[in-house]
């Protein structure tokens, strides 16, 4: 019986939350994630981790890669740099995203369910696409990835694409979290 | 306000700064620096030095322990390492094995 692990807003923590149960983060956090339930993070809260969870829901800040296996969710006033991977993806309108965004089975399971898996990512992808809003260099990694990858996915083996390494980009990115934070 | 709890099955590697009070119920492993309180509960495993302005210890706390105001340790609480606290209860079935120093 796991109750809600909460860090809460006065906390700051460098290091590594493991385990099983929910987390809900107000604070902030350096290092890396990874439970077996849902991961909030709440309004206010800075995470620089990569995030691996059952499910994701993001109303703060990260930076970082955001993993979950059920899915992952932005909501309104998220902004997160780094990437998004899970069953389904949702992007509220007023979050803030850049990165590459994959839909689709965790990686374990690829080989076996990739086709499946272009079948939903198919519709899936169609239609999140005009509800999410895409800032201008997104658009640009997103666009090209999208109409391609259901088709792709058949052929392509089970490493994805490799994440777009921009380093005027991330330091772009840092600059506009930490005015958009302000 | 917002009360940090650390669950029962999450185990949290690291340095974790607060300026609340903390609650822990699961696991930690590092160093724990609180402003406020902390409050070890039983069942919970810490493996950290912790400074704190008050601690109480139901659960296992192995690690040197300081805190600006008190310390206590509870029925079933054990604390193997130092204690550095002004005021310093010892319940009556809690375990402890270290140095005391009550001189701060």
């Amino acid at each position: 019986m796991a109750d809600v692990t909460v860090v809460g807003q006065g906390i700051f923590l460098r290091g590594s939350i493991r385990g099983e149960g929910d987390v809900e983060i107000r604070g902030r956090i350096e290092g890396d994630i990874e439970v077996g339930g849902e991961v909030t993070i709440a309004d206010g809260a800075l995470v620089k981790a990569d995030v691996t969870a059952r499910r994701i829901v993001v109303r703060g800040a990260v930076a970082g890669n955001l993993t979950g296996e059920d899915g992952v969710r932005l909501e309104q006033g998220a902004r997160v740099v780094g990437d998004l991977r899970g069953a389904t993806i949702g992007v509220a309108e007023g979050a803030l995203v850049r990165g590459t965004v994959q839909t689709g089975n965790a990686p374990a399971e690829r080989g076996r369910a990739r086709t499946a898996a272009a079948r939903e990512a198919k519709p899936a992808a169609r239609a999140a696409e005009p509800r999410k809003p895409v800032p201008a260099p997104a658009a640009a990694a997103k666009g090209n990835g999208l109409p391609r990858r259901p088709a792709a996915i058949a052929q392509e083996e089970r490493t994805g694409p490799p994440p777009p390494v921009v380093p005027a980009l991330k330091k772009g990115a840092r600059a506009a979290l930490r005015k958009r934070s302000r | 306000m917002a009360n940090t709890v650390i669950a029962q099955g999450i185990t949290i590697e690291g340095e974790l700064t607060s300026e609340e009070d903390v609650v822990i119920q699961g696991t930690l492993r590092g160093k724990l620096v609180s402003k406020d309180t902390v409050n070890v509960e039983s069942g919970a495993i810490v493996e950290a030095d912790i400074a704190a302005s008050s601690l109480s210890v139901g659960g296992h706390i192995t690690g040197n322990v300081t805190a600006s105001d008190r310390v206590d340790l509870m029925p079933g609480g054990r604390l193997i390492g130092d204690v550095k606290a002004s005021r310093l209860t010892i319940a009556d079935g809690a375990s402890f094995k270290g140095n005391v120093d009550m001189d701060v």
